[in-house]
């Protein structure tokens, strides 16, 4: 058994893991419930589909719940990590699916051409509506900087892959997925002042 | 190392963060990284702004059936009750210092210790028992077969420990899987799947993440009629 719910939910996320790396249910259930939905948000971003997002969710949790010792507090928060599991998760699947290239979210056609024809669905259509609006820090970046650390994030290219299909030197690539985080970051600190 | 070596490494922090690294160059990168404190002060710094990126997507509300299968999931991993581990004679706690104060507790629970009031007449099997050992107060109430420990009067725990319960069932010993951190009133409570057979309870202080056996003196133990 475990300790009772409303116990759990005075426990912040990092006093929750010891009680999930000991297989309290209840603690976990607290955990989902803070950070579900941001984790099936960014799995529906980058895979594109409510039903393999689920899985994606569902499977980056069991995951975490059967692994919870490995969160290592030194290296940031536990949601920052839960979130990791589920993006790189959602990079797998997408990897896994044979034929199919990450999803892109932008406005970039030449990206969009080394997609197979059928990637092109409605659903996608309408998600690329949205692509617009890009929130927080991203969105303010300039359109190249964000184009090459959204292919990367929530692509899941690689720096050469991207280099090809934006037809730029993979040094620009990589220097620009440099200058758009150091902005973020910076935007971030100014936040903070 | 020189400074255009270090740039060179630099360079490819942002690509390793995005995971836009080929395995090959991200393991390059590590290596370099458990030597050079500028890149790990870097990629520190850069954190923040990685940690954002999920955070700006676009918020969607996840179909209540997902939570119901995950807990489903989560629920049926937990119904192997008692860990192998832990089925291991208490050898713990057949120290002399132990034993002796095992002697010393049954002799004060048979002169005194409470039974609750709600069981007069059925043998205080369906009862609360309390206890009390170190200036801590700690109430067994029975609910099915189990039962709701509550301890109360508890000091606040350095944050590298964590409060541990244990049964003591056939003579064997088994940690409870919840471990207890008290709140700021010195109270805690854990559940107790299946009493059982358990003839003793007991808490003791562990470190953080609980221990597989007891590593230290209990700080309250109860002993539970059979």
């Amino acid at each position: 058994m475990a300790v009772r719910r409303e116990k759990a939910e005075r426990l912040a996320d990092e006093e929750l893991m010891p009680l999930v790396g000991r297989k309290d249910a209840e603690a976990f259930e607290v955990l989902y419930d803070r950070h579900g939905g941001a984790a099936y948000s960014l799995a529906y971003r980058i895979v594109g589909d409510r039903a393999a997002a689920e899985e994606v969710t569902q499977e980056a949790f069991i995951s975490v719940w059967r692994s919870g010792a490995r969160f290592d507090a030194a290296r940031g928060s536990v949601r920052s990590w839960l979130l990791s599991v589920v993006r790189n998760r959602a990079i797998d699947f997408l990897r896994s699916k044979a034929g199919k290239a990450p999803k892109l979210d932008f406005d970039d056609e030449s990206a969009l051409e080394q997609r197979p024809a059928a990637e092109r669905t409605e659903e996608e259509a309408l998600r690329r509506e949205t692509a617009t609006e890009v929130r927080g820090a991203i969105g303010n970046l300039p359109g190249e900087q964000a184009k090459v650390i959204q292919l990367a994030y929530f692509g899941g290219f690689s720096h050469s892959e991207i280099a090809e299909i934006l037809s730029l030197p993979m040094g620009t690539v990589k220097g620009r997925m440099r200058l758009g985080l150091e902005k973020i970051r910076g935007e971030l600190a100014e936040g903070l002042a | 190392m020189s400074g255009s070596d270090h740039n060179r490494w630099s360079e490819d922090l942002a690509a390793y963060m995005l995971g836009a690294l080929v395995p090959r160059e991200a393991a390059e990168l590590e290596r370099h990284l458990d030597g050079c404190e500028r890149c790990q002060g870097e990629m520190r710094w850069l954190q923040p702004a990685l940690h954002s990126l999920p955070e700006s997507v676009e918020r969607q509300e996840p179909p209540p059936r997902l939570r119901q299968a995950l807990m489903a999931e989560v629920r049926a991993d937990t119904k192997p009750e008692r860990r192998p581990a832990m089925r291991r004679s208490w050898s713990w706690f057949s120290k002399p210092a132990m034993g002796f104060a095992v002697l010393v507790l049954a002799v004060a629970l048979a002169a005194g210790y409470e039974i609750g009031k709600g069981g007069s007449g059925d043998g205080g099997t369906a009862s609360p028992l309390v206890t009390h050992e170190n200036g801590i107060t700690m109430k067994m109430v029975p609910e099915g077969e189990g039962g709701t420990l509550h301890l109360a009067k508890l000091h606040q725990l350095p944050p590298d420990k964590v409060l541990e319960a244990w049964v003591r069932r056939e003579g064997k010993v088994e940690a409870v899987p919840a471990l207890l951190v008290p709140d700021r009133k010195g109270q805690a409570e854990t559940t107790i799947a299946d009493m059982t057979g358990v003839d003793t309870v007991m808490i003791t202080e562990e470190p953080q993440g609980g221990s597989e056996e007891p590593t230290g003196e209990a700080i309250v133990t109860m002993s539970v009629p059979q």
